[in-house]
């Protein structure tokens, strides 16, 4: 594997505006009735009056050692050259088990072709043509950054080593390489 | 509730339904039903006893290819792509436990027809006489399948418990213990369903495997209960995901559908029964029929509390 494509979101930056929510949409064909991309405004946290949200982007994390890709009976979910996690329409009986597997619920069943459906880093249409994913060139706060972090002067590589970063669900070892910049704002639970 | 992100319906937790809870049990009664009946042949041919025409694997005979061939059935339907399931018998990843169960039910389902068929040996010939060749063989080699089919549904029994238990991120599903009261309630539900088949179609007389079916029903339920133990103590000590599933079975509805179905029609009733029901009742019809449909409404009611209630609560 050649490329690690990682995508970073800053969630001090992000507004929950869901720009990217509405680009991935259009940019995918995405069915009306399910998503892709989320980004969940979540909380209150903190106490009054030092309230904030969290913004919290609910995307396939394209997991180095994915639970998806594992569980599929028939290899339909696999991991591409570049490392992105892919879906063989033609291998997939649609028996669920990669929905029902992933940690991060990120798996939908497109109501059109009956197969799973999830974010794939726009990999066919705007990273073959040497572009960023929709949401990250639409986003309006630059809270999204997109590159190969195997590339040592990448932008995502310079914001990973320089700033606190978290992935989520860890412990559960799917290593994903969708990676957040926390909020730098504190708080207790009251 | 309308979101600015949109809707969360796809996000429901709960994926596989009671479709798959059916597929389970059903699975799970007929590798159990043969397990009990291979096992009790070997323990009359051990004791130089008689195994011909014996009611009880008379009724895993028929359980046993019946059972699984329902549970198939349900399976491809539930498929978003019923129609192309041939894939899955062409392409195996090894790393997914369904490949594995693939595998094993392409040996086990043929299997169990050869088993049934030469129980049943003189009504196939009847309809079929030019089975007769094949038959003798299978005959010669009934040893060996016997052996064979046995693993196999050890096999069946213990990956339908696999399947659930490599779902990382849910707490209940994903433990070692699952797989085993997979397996031990597959035994409960399998002996339960043979006294109840053979009861109802082939017994004539009050008979003595009947008993013998019994006697292993105490250890199978023992350790059911013993794996539902280590479940739920096991979940305590697994950090705060695991700890908020033990709501599992304290509030909401799986909570009663678990002490309810699970441990009271499932483990007590039929624990009691065999204990304190009077001698002159314990093999009348009536007694044999409601205490075995008690344990297989028990091992449904398990099946679903596992498959909802599991994937109720997400780490
Ligand atoms: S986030 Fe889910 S769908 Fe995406 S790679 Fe990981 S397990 Fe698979
Ligand atoms: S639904 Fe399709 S991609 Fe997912 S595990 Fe089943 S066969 Fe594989």
């Amino acid at each position: 594997m050649t490329k690690r494509y990682v995508l970073v979101h800053d969630e001090n930056k992000c507004i929950g505006c869901q720009a990217c929510n509405v680009a991935c949409r259009s940019e995918n064909n995405v069915p009306e009735s399910v998503t892709r991309l989320q980004v969940r405004i979540e909380g209150p946290y903190g106490n009054f009056p030092h309230l904030h949200f969290k913004y919290n982007r609910v995307s396939c994390e394209q997991c180095e050692n994915a639970p998806c890709v594992k569980v599929c009976p028939t290899g339909a979910a696999y991991v591409n050259d570049d490392g992105i996690v892919s879906i063989n329409e033609g291998k997939c009986v649609g028996c669920l088990y990669c929905v029902a597997a992933c940690p991060y619920k990120v798996r939908f069943i497109n109501p059109e072709t009956r197969v799973p459906d999830k974010c794939d880093f726009c990999k066919e249409s705007r990273l073959a043509r040497g572009e960023e994913p929709a949401c990250v060139s639409v986003c309006p706060t630059d809270a999204l950054t997109f590159g190969d972090a195997n590339d040592l002067n990448s932008e995502v590589r310079k914001l990973l080593d320089t700033k606190q970063n978290y992935q989520q669900k860890v412990n559960l070892g799917t290593e994903p390489r969708v990676y957040r910049i926390p909020s730098r704002r504190g708080g207790i639970k009251a | 509730m309308n979101n600015i992100w949109g809707s969360m319906e796809q996000y429901d937790p709960v994926v596989w339904n009671w479709i798959i809870a059916v597929y389970l049990f059903m699975a799970g009664l007929s590798a159990g039903s043969m397990l009990v009946a291979i096992g009790l042949k070997w323990y009359k041919q051990s004791r130089g006893l008689p195994t011909e025409g014996l009611p009880v694997i008379k009724a895993a005979a028929v359980i046993g290819p019946v059972a699984i061939c329902l549970g198939m059935a349900l399976l491809v339907l539930d498929l978003t792509k019923p129609f192309e399931f041939y894939h899955i018998l062409l392409n195996y990843n090894l790393t997914s436990v369904m490949a594995w169960g693939v595998i094993a039910l392409l040996v086990y389902i043929p299997l169990v027809f050869v088993f049934a068929a030469l129980v049943f040996e003189k009504q196939v010939l009847h309809f079929a006489p030019w089975l007769a060749g094949v038959l003798k063989v299978c005959r010669q080699l009934e040893g060996s399948l016997n052996k064979l089919i046995f693993a196999l549904a050890l096999g069946v029994g213990v990956y339908t418990g696999f399947l659930l238990s490599a779902m990382i991120s849910y707490p209940i599903l994903n433990t070692a213990v699952l797989p085993a009261l997979f397996l031990a309630s597959a035994m409960s539900v399998g002996s339960a369903g043979n006294i109840l088949v053979a009861t109802l179609f082939f017994s004539k007389k009050e008979s003595d495997c009947i008993e013998q079916v019994h006697r292993i029903e105490y250890p199978v339920a023992f350790n059911e209960a013993l794996c539902l133990v280590l479940l739920f103590v096991g979940l305590n000590f697994s950090g705060p995901a695991a700890q908020a599933a033990t709501a599992a079975i304290t509030t909401g509805a799986w909570a009663s559908v678990f002490w309810i179905g699970v441990v009271g029609l499932g483990l007590v009733v039929p624990v009691l029964a065999s204990t304190l029901a009077p001698k002159a009742w314990r093999h009348t019809k009536g007694f044999l029929i409601t205490v075995s449909c008690s344990t297989i409404l028990g091992v449904l009611a398990l099946r679903h509390f596992v498959v909802y209630a599991g994937q109720s609560y997400i780490s």
